[in-house]
């Protein structure tokens, strides 16, 4: 279930855009789909790199707490990459007419490409996404229409449990989550190799023992310890794939949350750290009590990064 | 297979640092082209006078490994007899070394057509301005000089020609470099308005970037030095690449210079990192502009003026010393020394940390190095060059000794940047791969003076700073933008270089001087660091090869 990875949540949908007639808008009249990339592009971006900084005009995400990254990309056409490649040799001995057209593949209306990692509200991913999309309505309805609003099926969403009701039936699976959170390598045990090895050669092991016995002549023993070494191998098989089913593990206090707050600790941390040199336990000692007392670490409701931002701003104040 | 390269159709001052060749007096001038044929008929009668990359004989060169007080690896060769520059001798060494480099504005001038134009890359075109917010420029834009500040429409910096000249023993150019001066100033004149020279350099709008080497005084005459501004001895480290030297001397300077393989032995980088039309180290002749003749040979230069706050930088120091020296109860000079040192990842006379992590290493360095040249014992001398370049950082991994957010360290990684650089498998390792492709020629000298009683920050005194790469973009741009104004692939967050990166007071740029997790020893925190440099200005610039500069000159540009 790739879907749910590392303890997040990572929802794909492609969601048709209606992209027939004409759309009027402040006098400017266009296709649909030019007014969705319109809301796409004048979307704010998060207050991350200098320039959206000085703009100071947040994401909507950011009123979320669970949002990771979010992606909106419009798909117009798959990309043609021109006639397969052939042998020359082999297209001529087999005929191929190179004049006839090879098929390239259409889409029959844009589609809005949605790509959205978020955490779940538990850790087992029941009740997602619909729980996410819910929430997310009540947080930028305006910002969510402007988007969707030329979308198939969009004039039926009139609030947040219609809003999922739209956008979860296009949901496709996330079959290469990326997980970002994981410092060195998570805990997990690696397949028994030689389990693996043991159930065919088992099954062969068995069959020659009963040839061995008499139960079967040395012919038949052959034959049905090849075959029960094929059958031990499907068996790998379906165990090897139920394993790479199974998610990837929850990285512990790896949600939006903890990571904002584990950002906020490391630098304030580090002014601490830098404020502290050359003073004397003592002193060090009574500053870094006050300095828990008011960053509250364990807290995630305590002081913390706000979401959408580069850095947290510090005043200048002795530790 | 050795590469064997056509010298003489390379321009001077990319194989070799000029100012390392016994020319420590520079003036550098630009001009703008408002006629194409004129500017073609300037560069027709100035490309005769360019220097070239050809071996020359230099009568004056003084005795090798005593000549300088840090002895250098260059001199190891010529101390066994055995010449550290490819090629043959033809030449003598000329007085003045002129070279010639052009903008893509002044390209388009000079009529190029717009099919060999079309394939020059995006930052070339771009131009420094344009690219102000990758390079951390951008806070800085309306202090520079105003040559680049108006560097537009009919002021637009076309060309660029670079005057490098020997020095007098009282501290002045030969009288050779007034001459040249006169002859470009005659040459503009004549073209009746084709070319102009501009002004604009410095605070009193000088017609040329005048650079030399920083002196010092010894038996009643000037010699130049290695120093810059900040007092730190500077271009140690060079990359070495295929073709650039002799057999013997490659041997000896690649290590350190070159690349490292995955069995960790050195080798020189491909030549195409350096010089178009050459295989690089993506195993590629990588795209350039056409006709291939056009690009061959040569290579892009990043020209940037970048002003040192050397009041700042001497008052941070001073502050950082005391608290140094208070943590470690160290006296002040060894804190100060330290602190600097642990900026920049060399002692301030250019012996490495990764050769001499303590003070106290350092002081033993350099009583051997004396004695050496007291007794003037050349294999000793030749042991001690080979540790100014010969180190690696595989057993230094959290940057106890040379700090991983260190200049040095940042500037060329080595083989910290290795996948496996932690693995205890050494078959598992993969050398400097990641770091080949990123290399740059350092070229310049310093500009200015200022009191060294009353150091300050405002006047006109810093570095004139040449990148040489054959990608501005791959190489040049990034290790500005990804290794001096961040650093993310050291793991150190938003950390900019010490020394040469942004450091606004919001931000509270720091250096974390980190120990030996083991020993229990406390780190320590440089924080609030200052902003130390500052660019003025600069451009991007193709500098052709002979043969390109003639199909410029003539107009003879066949791209099809």
């Amino acid at each position: 279930m790739p879907d749910l990875d590392g303890g997040h949540y990572f929802f794909t949908a492609v969601v048709p855009i209606c992209n027939a007639g004409i759309v009027e808008h402040e006098g400017m009249k266009s296709s649909p789909v030019h007014m969705v990339r319109e809301a796409l592009e004048t979307l704010p971006t998060a207050l991350q790199s200098p320039v959206t900084e000085r703009v100071g005009i947040q994401s909507p995400f950011a009123r979320s707490l669970r949002t990771h990254f979010a992606r909106f990309v419009v798909l117009d056409q798959p990309y043609f990459n021109g006639r397969n490649h052939e042998d020359a040799l082999a297209a001529a001995i087999t005929g191929v007419d190179l004049l006839s057209a090879e098929p390239d593949d259409a889409l029959s209306c844009p589609y809005l490409l949605v790509m959205i990692d978020f955490d779940p509200v538990r850790f087992d991913g029941r009740g997602e996404p619909r729980s996410y999309f819910e929430e997310l309505w009540t947080l930028m309805p305006d910002e969510l229409t402007a988007v969707f609003r030329y979308c198939y099926g969009f004039p039926a969403v009139k609030d947040a449990r219609s809003f999922a009701d739209f956008i979860l039936p296009c949901q496709v699976e996330t079959t290469m989550p990326f997980n970002d959170y994981w410092v060195g390598a998570p805990p997990l045990a690696s397949m028994s190799t030689a389990a693996l090895v043991a159930i065919p050669a088992g099954g062969l092991f068995i069959a020659l023992v009963a040839a061995a016995c008499g139960v079967w002549s040395w012919q038949e023993g052959l034959l049905a310890g090849l075959l029960l070494a094929v059958v031990g191998l499907a068996i790998d098989y379906l165990w090897i794939m139920a394993r790479g089913r199974k998610p990837f593990p929850a990285n512990p206090d790896a949600t939006l949350r903890h990571v904002l707050k584990g950002l906020y600790l490391q630098q304030a941390f580090t002014r601490f750290a830098a404020q502290q040199q050359g003073r004397g336990p003592e002193e060090r000692g009574a500053a870094f009590r006050t300095f828990l007392e008011r960053c509250q670490p364990a807290n995630l409701d305590g002081p913390t990064q706000q979401p959408g931002v580069i850095r947290s701003l510090f005043p200048k104040v002795d530790a | 297979m050795t590469v064997e390269l056509d010298l003489a159709d390379i321009q001077g001052g990319i194989l070799r640092a000029y100012g390392r060749q016994g020319f420590p007096k520079a003036r550098y001038f630009f001009l703008t082209i408002r006629d194409g044929a004129k500017a073609r008929a300037l560069v027709e009668t100035l490309r005769p006078k360019i220097t070239t990359a050809a071996r020359w004989k230099n009568p004056d060169r003084g005795e090798p490994l005593l000549r300088t007080r840090n002895p250098r690896v260059k001199d190891v060769v010529r101390a066994e007899g055995v010449p550290d520059y490819p090629g043959e001798v033809q030449l003598l060494k000329p007085k003045v070394a002129i070279n010639i480099a052009f903008t893509f504005y002044g390209l388009a001038a000079l009529e190029v057509p717009t099919r060999t134009l079309r394939a020059m890359p995006d930052e070339f075109i771009d131009g420094m301005e344009q690219r102000a917010a990758i390079l951390g420029d951008d806070p800085f834009l309306d202090r520079r000089d105003a040559i680049w500040r108006n560097s537009r429409g009919e002021s637009r910096v076309h060309v660029m020609v670079s005057m490098n000249a020997e020095m007098l023993p009282d501290g002045t150019p030969v009288p050779e470099l007034e001459e040249e001066t006169q002859k470009l100033r005659d040459l503009c004149a004549q073209s009746e308005g084709g070319v102009i020279l501009l002004a604009g350099n410095g605070p009193d709008n000088a017609e040329y970037q005048e650079m030399s080497a920083i002196l010092r005084e010894d038996e009643g005459a000037l010699w130049p030095t290695n120093k810059e501004h900040f007092d730190l001895s500077d271009g140690f480290g060079d990359p070495v690449f295929e073709g650039q030297l002799s057999g013997e001397a490659e041997r000896l300077r690649v290590v350190g210079g070159g690349k490292i393989l995955p069995d960790q032995s050195w080798a020189p980088l491909a030549t195409g990192e350096f010089l178009l039309g050459h295989p690089d180290e993506a195993q590629e002749i990588p795209g350039a502009a056409m006709p291939i003749e056009f690009s061959r040979n040569g290579t892009f230069m990043a020209y940037r003026k970048l002003h040192e706050n050397v009041g700042s930088f001497d008052s941070y120091i001073r502050r950082q010393g005391e608290l140094y020296a208070r943590m470690f109860s160290v006296p002040g000079h060894e804190a100060e020394e330290t602190v600097k040192a642990k900026m920049v990842g060399r002692w301030s006379d250019g012996v490495p940390l990764m050769a001499a992590p303590t003070y106290q290493d350092w002081q033993a360095f350099n009583a051997q190095l004396a004695e050496a040249h007291a007794e003037q014992d050349k294999p000793k001398l030749a042991k001690i060059a080979l540790e100014f370049t010969d180190f690696r950082y595989r057993g230094d991994p959290a940057g106890a000794t040379c700090p991983v957010t260190s200049h040095l360290r940042r500037a060329n990684p080595r083989d910290m940047l290795d996948p496996h650089f932690a693995s205890p498998d050494p078959k598992s390792w993969d050398g400097s791969a990641l770091v080949n492709r990123r290399r740059i020629l350092r070229r310049g000298l310093p500009y200015g003076r200022y009191d060294r009683a009353a150091p300050g920050d405002r006047g006109e005194h810093g570095i004139i700073f040449l990148a040489i790469c054959s990608s501005l973009f791959r190489q040049f741009e990034f290790v500005q933008q990804q290794w001096m104004q961040y650093g993310l692939d050291f793991n150190a967050g938003s950390d900019t270089c010490p020394v040469i990166g942004n450091h606004p007071p919001e931000h509270d740029a720091k250096l974390v001087i980190a120990t030996e997790p083991a020993n229990g020893k406390r780190p320590f925190i440089c924080n609030d660091v200052p902003q130390l440099v500052e660019p003025r200005g600069g451009d991007y610039f193709f500098i052709p090869s002979m043969t390109a500069l003639r199909m410029i000159g003539m107009g003879i540009i066949d791209p099809t």
